[in-house]
């Protein structure tokens, strides 16, 4: 069963193994994170030697009155500065290289895993999602490997440099420090969940205000037209109050964390100055020493501060992570068979088509197809019809293995489909569907799909041969035209040629053609009709038609009903087998006689 | 005046004493945390003569105490209530920004993407809340800070110390001015990026089955990658700039600390300060970087916030243009006579006009059938009626009234309408049929569904009319859509019932029962049908045939077959080629 990638998961089950599931893709730059490390040990330390100069100018030279000394600690104070600045601006520029590097390794990994996955897959995860994954998660997962990997051992290392110069210092007195350690974790300990929960909370409802905004925005006119502004303004404004609400509780939690750490760091100075003026007092200490600690004590403070501040980082990362992690743990439901690799060339091709007893559904115990077998020689034109739901687009969907079937066998030239790789296959196999898509780009990269195998020439030879060439003409800058996505500023039939013209530059043996039902003006349609015909010319082609006058003169035209093949023949067979078809064909003059007598 | 400034300052207006209190205890808070190297400096002098006792520590560290304490509260305080004021106002300002589009017409949702409007509502009422919030309290924070740290070390260290210390500090604001921008520059630029491979990503896997279909996946792959290539750039570019900022604070700070370190050691070896001071000014130092750092910070952010102000000033400046006539006229309810003499239509941002010389009345309890192609113009037609656009005045009459003339209300309570898609709600089926029909009984949606052919499917769904639909919940077929909102548009029970194309994606025989509902239900009420599929229009009492924005047949069914013009070839074309079912 394939996996829907967006079904949320509880969030307590939330670790960070995703995370360091992605890790993998921070293995080429382990270098860099190494330097990053090593910069930021330099940094921290010309920090910590500051109150450590400090507490040497005050205890020796300004207590023996020596000007020199200050001279010599200032000079000594400027270089580590320098020094440190430097360290910073590298590792800074090293981290983040790092860190964009690997989203961008993550981006192209998950965008290939996604274009590498069946039909299936787009069936069950709608695309925006995607593309949030793709952009957004990936942006937030990056914070992780910069900020939170910085934080961690910026902050971590300063803590540590901090206690290990307390303790060289003095170590009875940094031992009395240490008293804050655990009061640190159970002030965390106490907020964490509290500071996790709100977060989520105001996460969920902002998206829900989001979700709304977009929807209602979209959906105005039916406000307007039902009259219902007040009651959608209401809705409105009940959600927007609880992600209000959420947020201030949110910051009321982090304020209240914040502010006990803070005072946390204000108790621990009272002390010292108490702890440490008596040592003082008693000349067990010099003042310097004293002065040190009480710097110390606040270089203590701030990256714990820092690296709690983290934890939201750290969250969001996981999210997202796990959102990214559970999409490229989908595996390609189709997938080449390398071992037995059929590597027909494209001149050897000759378009035979045969299905033998195929079965299939997309879900089990609902069956789309039954036992469906048929021959198609080289070059015939064969039809497809029947009801909707009767399982045409499902034929076409398995002969370019857009699906496997349960059961059966498809074969092109008596070969199995699936010995060949999907990209020979799709070579060889064209559709051209209802729905034509056009990327954002010039008329030519739509034709020739922005390969640079197909040359200019090819280009307005095919959109010749379907007849799009003069409408291409009088476009403003003819092929080099700009379209913008969804293709706009094309008129349906316009954007049908097109399709046929890129359709006759790939040059498959085999074409299936679904045919579109809007209703397209009678002046578009006859132009579509010549150009099906052109493209159809030289090839097998299967057609799904959904009016009977495209496929009057097929070579033969299968019916199908509820998944089966109950018909097959040419159109002068089926209607004289008053039949389904012949059912199909009459259709709606006899509608129109039962709806005459129902309404006299 | 623009409306959100406006409604920024009344909004000060209204939570001035708020604010008044949380400023206060912000600059209370900042004054408290300057005694505490003062303290720390006056002790230090103690020690320094050899006159502490353990009692005065004890003393001095119970005052460190509560300067902490204090300050850990009053801040707290400030901070919060500014955070939370900062919340209200963006509650309100998203809540204004809804009623105000909720006001504009379709026209003004035809120019605008719904996601650009989204990010209005989102990201600039966010950076204006959060100028309002964290700019308040960092420059507030950063303002009494720097005020109350140079009042001590003015008037308890030295002039001279505090003059000479501040000039390389003076730096840290200029840097951030000069910097600043140049990184917003940066950072739009990789926004743009990511949009733009947002945007490819949409478009390709929109485009999955043609790209499988064409084996074209590598192509798109390098398309990709070249789009994340480009942000990696940018990125880069951006950090370089962001690190030169990162490192440049720490080292002016230090230059600062170098001058501290001469200087004042030089006073305090000659006598001329204490000790007690100059440790007092080493902590105050850092009282007076963090401040300038922070007024920059605010300063650019300001600049960000009121570029958002802007572009809320103009969302919100927009003037509804479909609005209330002045003086409408006293009428309650409407019947449902039409008349329609349009000399000529054109979209406000069109060249060509969409409809010209449109001329029909039908009467009360009749139906109209409108045919024609794509594009000729029946939608327009239609969403004059309740002016979704507006017709020119004198055009479009309902029982003898200029429709321009009646109140909004009036005339969009008189009117149910089908949109050809379908919109729906994510809601519950029950609570889209009752959409505009306040406490409707559970009986009289489920009538309305059984009428439009959607009950047998609502029934299956596991909750039955409690079902959930849309993103998060059963995700309905086309046909499912329409016929909910068939169902909805028959619950509202108006005069006149608009339906544009709205059986498309429904079967044959599904189409036919519906039709024979609306025949009954619609009984004496009047209907206007759009179809393509003519087997909808057959029954009405008069098919106008519109092409190119004219009327080019008008008739009954029977009328317009002897005719033998379009509809007549259309019918015969349907008859021979619809015989497939779709």
């Amino acid at each position: 069963m394939m996996a829907d990638v967006s079904a949320p998961k509880s969030s307590d089950q939330l670790s960070v193994r995703s995370l360091v599931h992605l890790a993998r893709f921070a293995v080429p730059f382990t270098w860099h994170f190494l330097g990053v490390v090593a910069l930021v040990i330099v940094f921290n330390t010309t920090s910590v030697l500051q109150p450590y100069l400090v507490k040497l100018a005050i205890d020796n030279d300004i207590a023996s009155k020596s000007f020199h000394g200050l001279e010599v600690i200032a000079v000594v104070y400027v270089s580590i500065v320098i020094i440190g600045a430097l360290a910073n601006y590298t590792q800074v520029v090293l981290l983040q290289y790092a860190g964009q590097s690997i989203i961008q390794r993550i981006r192209m990994a998950l965008f290939r895993h996604i274009e590498s996955q069946s039909m299936a897959f787009f069936d069950k995860n709608a695309i925006g999602r995607l593309v949030t994954n793709v952009s957004n998660d990936t942006e937030t997962v990056s914070q992780f490997f910069t900020q939170f990997f910085l934080s961690v051992v910026r902050d971590g290392l300063s803590v540590v440099m901090v206690i290990f110069a307390m303790f060289r210092l003095n170590a009875g007195v940094a031992w009395q420090c240490m008293v804050i350690v655990p009061v640190i974790f159970i002030i965390s300990f106490a907020f964490r969940k509290r500071l996790r929960v709100s977060y989520q909370t105001a996460r969920t409802r902002l998206s829900s205000v989001v979700a709304f905004l977009a929807e209602n925005l979209a959906g105005i006119r039916i406000i307007q037209i039902f009259h219902q502004e007040r009651r959608q303004a209401n809705a409105f404004l009940t959600l927007n109050d609880r992600h209000r609400q959420a947020n201030v509780k949110s910051y009321m939690t982090s304020v209240m964390f914040n502010r006990s750490l803070d005072f946390l760091g204000n108790v621990s100075v009272a002390a010292i100055v108490y702890v440490g003026g008596l040592r003082v007092l008693h000349g067990a200490m010099e003042f310097g020493t004293l002065y040190a600690f009480i710097s110390y004590i606040r270089q203590f403070f701030q990256p714990i501060n820092a690296l709690t501040q983290q934890w939201n980082n750290l969250q969001s990362s996981s999210v997202s992570a796990d959102r990214i992690g559970r999409v490229l743990a989908v595996e390609p439901l189709v997938t080449d068979n390398k071992d037995l690799v059929n590597s027909l060339s494209d001149e050897e091709v000759r378009g035979a088509v045969e299905f033998q007893d195929v079965c299939f559904s997309y879900k089990p115990g609902e069956p789309v197809l039954t036992d469906i077998s048929f021959r198609v020689r080289p070059g015939e034109f064969v039809g497809f019809v029947g009801p909707t739901g009767a399982g045409k687009s499902s034929i076409m969907a398995l002969l370019t293995r857009f699906y496997d079937p349960v059961s059966g066998v498809i074969l092109l030239d008596g070969e199995d489909i699936k010995s060949f790789l999907q990209t020979d296959l799709h070579r060889h196999i064209g559709i051209v569907q209802q729905e034509m898509f056009l990327f954002t780009g010039s008329v030519k990269d739509n034709i020739r799909l922005f390969r640079d195998d197909i040359s200019d020439e090819t280009v307005v030879e095919s959109a010749k041969v379907v007849g799009a060439h003069e409408m291409i003409m009088r476009l403003p800058r003819g092929y080099e035209t700009h379209l913008v996505g969804k293709g706009s500023n094309l008129s349906t039939g316009e954007r049908q040629l097109l399709g046929f013209a890129r359709i006759v530059a790939l040059n498959p043996k085999v074409l299936i053609l679904d045919e579109a039902t809007a209703n397209l003006d009678s002046q578009t349609e006859s132009l579509v009709q010549k150009g099906l015909t052109a493209v159809a010319k030289n090839r097998t082609t299967l057609v799904i038609a959904h009016r009977l006058s495209t496929i009057r003169h097929a070579d033969m035209i299968y019916v199908l009903s509820k998944g089966r093949i109950v018909e097959r023949g040419n159109h002068e067979e089926l209607v004289s087998a008053q039949g389904l078809y012949a059912d199909l064909y009459q259709k709606s003059g006899i509608e129109f006689e039962m709806e005459q007598t129902a309404h006299p | 005046m623009n409306q959100p400034q406006r409604l920024l300052q009344s909004y000060l207006m209204r939570h001035k004493w708020s604010y008044l209190l949380s400023l206060l205890s912000i600059l209370c808070a900042q004054i408290v945390q300057v005694q505490y190297p003062n303290l720390l400096g006056r002790y230090t002098d103690l020690l320094q003569r050899h006159k502490v006792t353990a009692l005065v520590t004890l003393h001095y560290s119970l005052w460190l105490l509560l300067v902490g304490l204090g300050y850990v509260i009053l801040f707290g305080i400030g901070q919060f209530r500014n955070g939370q004021l900062g919340r209200r106002f963006e509650f309100e300002m998203r809540d204004a920004l809804f009623k105000h589009w909720e006001t504009l017409s379709t026209a003004y949702f035809r120019r605008r993407s719904i996601g650009d409007l989204l990010n209005h509502a989102m990201s600039d009422v966010q950076t204006v809340r959060e100028i309002m919030s964290m700019g308040l309290n960092q420059m507030t924070t950063a303002v009494s800070l720097l005020g109350s740290a140079l009042v001590m070390t003015l008037t308890t260290i030295s002039v001279r110390l505090t003059l000479y210390a501040i000039i390389p500090l003076l730096l840290v604001p200029v840097i951030i001015l000069v910097i600043g921008p140049r990184i917003r520059k940066a950072s739009r630029k990789v926004q743009e990026g990511l949009s733009d491979m947002a945007e490819l990503t949409e478009e390709s896997l929109s485009a999955i089955r043609l790209i499988k279909a064409t084996a074209n996946e590598n192509i798109e792959a390098s398309r990709f990658q070249k789009r994340v290539d480009t942000i990696l750039h940018r990125q880069v570019s951006m950090i370089r700039l962001f690190a030169l900022f990162q490192a440049v604070f720490p080292f002016v700070e230090s230059l600062a600390f170098c001058i501290v370190l001469l200087y004042g050691g030089y006073m305090a070896i000659h006598g001329n300060i204490q000790l007690g001071g100059f440790v007092a000014f080493t902590l105050y130092l850092g009282m007076l970087v963090q401040p300038l750092q922070q007024i920059g910070f605010v300063i650019n952010n300001w600049q960000r916030a009121s570029a958002s102000m802007t572009r809320l000033s103009i969302l919100m400046s927009e003037m509804p243009d479909i609005v209330d006539p002045e003086l409408p006229l006293s009428i309650d309810k409407i019947q449902g006579d039409i008349r329609v003499d349009i000399p000529r239509y054109q979209y406000a941002d069109g060249i060509v006009p969409v409809l010209e010389d449109v001329s029909f009345s039908i009467d009360k309890g009749h139906t109209l059938g409108i045919v024609g192609r794509t594009g000729s113009g029946k939608t327009t037609l239609v969403n004059l009626l309740p002016r979704i656009f507006d017709p020119p005045a004198g055009s479009v009459f309902i029982d003898g009234h200029d429709v321009r003339s009646l109140r909004l209300e009036v005339l969009r309570d008189g009117i149910a309408y089908v949109p050809q898609d379908g919109f729906l709600f994510s809601d519950t089926v029950r609570e889209n049929i009752g959409f505009s029909v306040e406490n409707a009984t559970l009986e009289d949606i489920e009538q309305a569904a059984k009428d439009a052919c959607v009950y047998d499917d609502v029934v299956d769904f596991t909750d039955g009319f409690e079902t959930l639909i849309g993103e998060r919940g059963v995700a309905l077929s086309g046909g499912q859509k329409q016929r909910t909102s068939i169902a909805r548009a028959f619950l509202k029970d108006a005069p006149i019932l608009i339906m544009d194309d709205s059986l498309s994606a429904v079967d044959m025989n599904t189409e036919k029962r519906i039709i024979e509902h609306i025949r009954h239900v619609r009984e004496g009420k009047t209907t206007l049908i759009i179809a393509h599929r003519l087997s909808a229009v057959r029954h009405a009492d008069l098919i106008i045939v519109l092409d190119k924005g004219k009327i080019v047949e008008q008739g009954t069914h029977d009328e317009l077959l002897k005719q033998g013009g379009i509809y007549a070839d259309m019918f015969k074309l349907q008859q021979e080629g619809e015989g497939v079912v779709v």
